[in-house]
């Protein structure tokens, strides 16, 4: 289909940056704590320290303390430095950053600091650290709160509650002390998670696999050089990306492929394959949403792009917009997951990409995908028999230790606040979904056993809730078009991107988990519904959004 | 915590019986979403606006017409029918939004009509109305895996299949133009997967297939491509297996190139209302075949027509009485039936069960019966075949309906024997 009168600016690639303001980053481990050293000022006193892993944190306690701190877990950062001028969207580069946070570093109309400012003004501590290591650092992260959480009570003993809360990777974290430490912490607020390391794991590679097999086969994705040159080549990988990226972009109403397209590439553009069409089908396989911060697809220019635009144009560029979130990350953690684990980590030798792409979703995007002949030419294309497309090997030891690393389980052990965007795309939304409905399985089998004994002790005592999900959802629509038609880049619009959300949000999500930390288990009920609605929040006991393809 | 002895047991047991014995004395009180003591709301997502609704977007009207006049006679055990209407474009995001509003803000009890393969498979995988309970009743959609009770087990088809739709038109083939060459276009998706299905059961093969990308259709050049194909391997009888839009651009572009092979046209695509809302004149129909599973819009002598034609007459007047304008009305009625059958205090949970229970028996204006059971939500299960005349209305062969039928497997095609009841009394639920 020609389509010629959409203009090529349509993405908004750099919002990268959304996802990787959640980062700090790493110094050298440390064979002592030290501190905390204290200022002993009021209203708010501030202690700063190291834990014994080396992880610089921060403690803030109000005059008016009231017993419970609030356990602030930073989400992704870098474990390797991009140097500047390397990058378009980082031309300063991307360093390793070693700061504590307490709350989280982005607040969406308002400051980290001005939120921490409404939690202390409630009596509530709030602390945090830098993490003795950054990366995929679920397990050593774990450590260190716990430690954190000593040196907290030791320095505070008036302490009775202890809440965990943090965002993206900090998510995960917070799931995971919750899970191995639920002595620890009296609830927790966990939003827009990562789900655990081998789905997150599959989603990336099998993302940056796909992008190098239709649009870039020299992309390296494994094997990098140690040290700087290493560096250097998985920052060049980053700068194939955006290139793919910017390409597909630009010629999103021609169908033209990038130039760095490989043989498979080429093959289908001879064969009239749009671009747009495969960059589409990448999101759709590794289960990416496909409305993103600017595209809706339901919102067309008006003319005669009316309808062809959220039909057929619009789920590629929401794809686009959210790979270039997204990829930066998984580029950084491929290149980490390569030096922990050794070349040739990930194997995708058996991998059915052909069904991995849901009948509802081959459908519904069929207009967008051109058709099922030429979904099924994509497809073929990933075929294992096809020597354009050679699929990753992995070696025996590395994938042993790749799927060795420590893995959340999404089992609920506290009172839990769960919050993501429905259009995040790490893909927080498909996680949530999975541990909700386990939850849901493990809540009727606390039912089962409460009513089988209370059979024996003819007192039945119902299990308490522990958790409850709270959904960002975008507005009905939100696609802008400027006098030419030209979609508009939109930086933030609720419900997208990834650990985007208002201090009235995140304060709503502290506030919810403190009162379950008091009471020992999640609220429900008109109030608390009510009560969300007014944060922009909702509850929706019937959703149903897809799981991550790992669990399919 | 929550304790509960047997004391509290029996105290409770004494509130519902007391509860009860109450509820005998005082009018009912409804107690389901959607359902109030003068109301019901039903909630319908379809293209209104764009270049999808041509002909589509009478469906409304028709079925507000319906449900006007039934509840000017009473409407429902006392009820009136409210039909909340939404304008999706035919954009499945679209259709998932607004099917949340009808469920979440306009609180329908239940889902009518629904029009779009694509928008229901998006509505299914987002809105999630199976999981809600909340009824899709009588989707406007052929797509065969609607009728799959475990994907989908709120949702019921109305229309016969697209697979039953091509194993027929395979077997009217057979009977009609035996050795002759066939050409086929079809949706390059579900909807021409389904078709292909058919025709690959029926054991038909074609000189030519030309896929089109949904939505294609009114590129430029892209409808001259296909007749380009087409023409190129001379086949004596082409199948257009598409919608309206690019039924219309296939007829229109093949009489401006002077390309005419004998057409057979999907009962999709072969709407002249669309296709003249498409700038194409109905003459392009002329001769064409087509295939219905309703009585011809132009049999008068038909009751279920002449009723029909005359409520819409006095509902809108002036607007044509065409195949959706009928099909809308029936669907209207045949819900009508349903809800009726769902009990003095309808809910979700009754609506649907009155369906498996007495959905087969119920009246309808099709000249095949409705297949509804425990195990089956499958609708109609067959067809008709007539040639257009030239103002564009299909009449059957000779003045006298045929009717095939068949269903979405391997079953064979066989003439139905099936007579029509006669209309219930006034055209309303009995």
């Amino acid at each position: 289909m020609k389509i010629t009168s959409v203009k090529s600016r349509a993405i908004a690639l750099l919002s990268t940056t959304a996802l990787l303001a959640t980062i700090v980053v790493a110094s050298p481990a440390q064979a002592a704590a030290v501190g905390p050293t204290c200022d002993a000022k009021t209203p708010i006193q501030t202690c700063v320290g190291t834990t014994s892993d080396g992880a610089a944190y921060e403690i803030r306690v109000p005059s008016s303390f009231n017993g419970t701190v609030a356990l602030w877990s930073h989400g992704l950062g870098v474990s390797w430095p991009v140097s500047a001028g390397l990058l378009p969207p980082f031309p300063n580069g991307i360093p390793v950053d070693p700061r504590a946070n307490v709350t989280p570093f982005t607040v969406v109309g308002s400051t980290s600091s001005a939120l921490a400012s409404s939690i202390l003004a409630d009596g509530v501590a709030v602390m945090g650290s830098g993490f003795p290591v950054q990366g995929w650092n679920l397990d050593e992260a774990v450590k260190t709160n716990v430690e954190l959480i000593g040196i907290f009570k030791k320095a505070f003993p008036t302490t009775k509650k202890v809440v965990a809360w943090g965002y993206s990777a900090g998510g995960g974290i917070t799931q995971a002390l919750a899970e191995q430490y639920p002595q620890l912490v009296d609830a927790v607020a966990i939003i827009d998670p990562v789900a655990p390391a081998p789905a997150m794991q599959k989603l990336l590679m099998d993302a940056l696999w796909l992008f190098k097999t239709y649009f870039d086969p020299s992309m390296k994705l494994t094997g990098y050089s140690a040290g700087k040159a290493g560096d250097l080549e998985a920052t060049a990988d980053i700068g194939k990306m955006y290139t793919i990226l910017a390409s597909v972009g630009a010629n999103i109403s021609s169908g033209k492929w990038p130039a760095t397209a490989g043989p498979s590439g080429k093959a289908l553009e001879a064969a009239g394959v749009p671009s747009r069409s495969a960059m589409l089908l990448c999101a759709l396989l590794v289960g990416m949403p496909v409305q993103s911060a600017s595209y809706d697809n339901i919102n067309g220019p008006e003319g005669a792009l009316k309808l062809t635009f959220p039909l057929a144009v619009s789920p590629a560029l929401a794809a686009l917009e959210n790979f270039g979130v997204a990829l930066t990350s998984g580029l950084s953690m491929a290149r980490e997951w390569d030096t922990k684990f050794g070349p040739n980590w990930y194997d995708n030798t058996k991998t059915n990409f052909a069904a991995q792409l849901s009948e509802s979703d081959r459908d519904i995007y069929n207009a967008a995908l051109s058709g099922n002949t030429v979904i099924d030419g994509l497809l073929g294309v990933l075929n294992p028999a096809n020597p354009a497309a050679p699929r990753m090997v992995g070696e025996a030891s590395a994938v042993a230790k790749a799927a060795g690393m420590y893995s959340t389980t999404g089992k609920i052990t506290v009172p839990t606040i769960m919050m993501t965007g429905t259009n995040d795309p790490v893909p927080a939304a498909s996680w949530i979904q999975q541990v909700s409905d386990k939850y849901e399985v493990q809540f009727a089998a606390e039912k089962a056993a409460a009513i089988t004994a209370a059979k024996k002790s003819r007192v039945y005592v119902a299990p308490k809730n522990k958790l409850s999900v709270l959904w960002l959802k975008p507005p009905k629509n939100w696609t802008k078009f400027d006098a030419a038609g030209t979609p508009i880049a939109q930086s933030y619009v609720a419900g997208n991107g990834h650990a985007l959300f208002t201090q009235k949000q995140f304060k709503f999500m502290i506030d919810s988990a403190i009162k379950a930390a008091n009471t020992g288990y999640v609220a429900s009920g008109g109030p608390v519904t009510t009560a969300a609605r007014k944060a922009g929040l909702v509850k929706d006991k019937y959703s149903a959004y897809p799981y991550l393809k790992y669990y399919n | 915590m929550t304790r509960i002895n047997r004391r509290t047991l029996i105290s409770a047991s004494a509130v519902l019986v007391v509860a009860a014995l109450t509820a005998a004395t005082v009018p009912a009180q409804a107690a389901e979403v959607g359902v109030s003591n003068s109301e019901i709301k039903l909630g319908m997502t379809l293209p209104m606006t764009g270049t999808a609704s041509p002909g589509y977007n009478k469906i409304p009207g028709a079925m507000k017409a319906y449900f006007d006049y039934l509840n000017a006679n009473g409407g429902v055990n006392g009820r009136k029918i409210t039909l909340k209407v939404e304008d999706d474009r035919y954009v499945p995001t679209e259709a998932v939004a607004k099917t949340n509003k009808l469920i979440l803000q306009d609180k329908v009890m239940a889902l009518i009509s629904p029009l779009g393969t694509a928008n229901n498979k998006a509505i299914a995988a987002s809105v999630n109305p199976a999981r809600r309970g909340v009824p899709v009743l009588f989707v406007n959609s052929g797509f065969s895996g609607f009728t799959d009770t475990k994907k989908y087990p709120t949702t019921y088809s109305i229309l016969p299949s697209y697979v039953m739709e091509a194993k027929i038109m395979a077997e009217y083939i057979k009977d009609n133009f035996a050795g002759k060459t066939l050409g086929l276009l079809y949706q390059d998706d579900d909807f021409g997967t389904d078709a292909l299905k058919g025709f690959t059961q029926a054991g038909i093969t074609f000189a030519v297939k030309v896929p089109y990308a949904s939505g294609s259709q009114g590129a430029a050049g892209v409808p001259a491509g296909w007749i380009t194909k087409l023409s190129a391997a001379k086949p004596d009888v082409v199948i257009l297996f598409g919608v309206s839009s690019a039924t219309a651009a296939g007829l229109g572009t093949a009489a401006a190139l002077k390309y005419a092979p004998q057409w057979i046209l999907g009962s999709v695509g072969g709407d002249a209302t669309t296709i003249k809302a498409s700038g194409v004149p109905a003459g392009v129909l002329y001769n064409a075949i087509g295939a219905s599973f309703a009585p011809a819009t132009t049999d008068a002598t038909d009751e279920y027509v002449k009723l029909f034609s005359d409520i819409y007459a006095k509902a809108v007047p002036g607007s044509a009485f065409d195949n959706n304008v009928l099909i809308g009305m029936n669907s209207a009625f045949v819900a009508a039936q349903a809800l009726k059958a769902a009990g003095t205090n309808p809910t979700r949970k009754s609506l649907m069960a009155a369906i498996d229970a007495k959905g087969a028996s119920f009246a309808s204006a099709a000249l095949i019966p409705l297949n509804y059971s425990k195990t089956s939500h499958v609708g109609y299960n067959g067809y008709w075949f007539g040639k257009y005349s030239p103002t564009g209305d299909l009449k059957p062969v000779d003045g006298k309906y045929v009717l095939y039928t068949t269903d979405s497997g391997s079953g064979a095609v066989v003439k139905s024997t099936w007579k029509r009841p006669a209309m219930p009394a006034k055209g309303l639920p009995n």
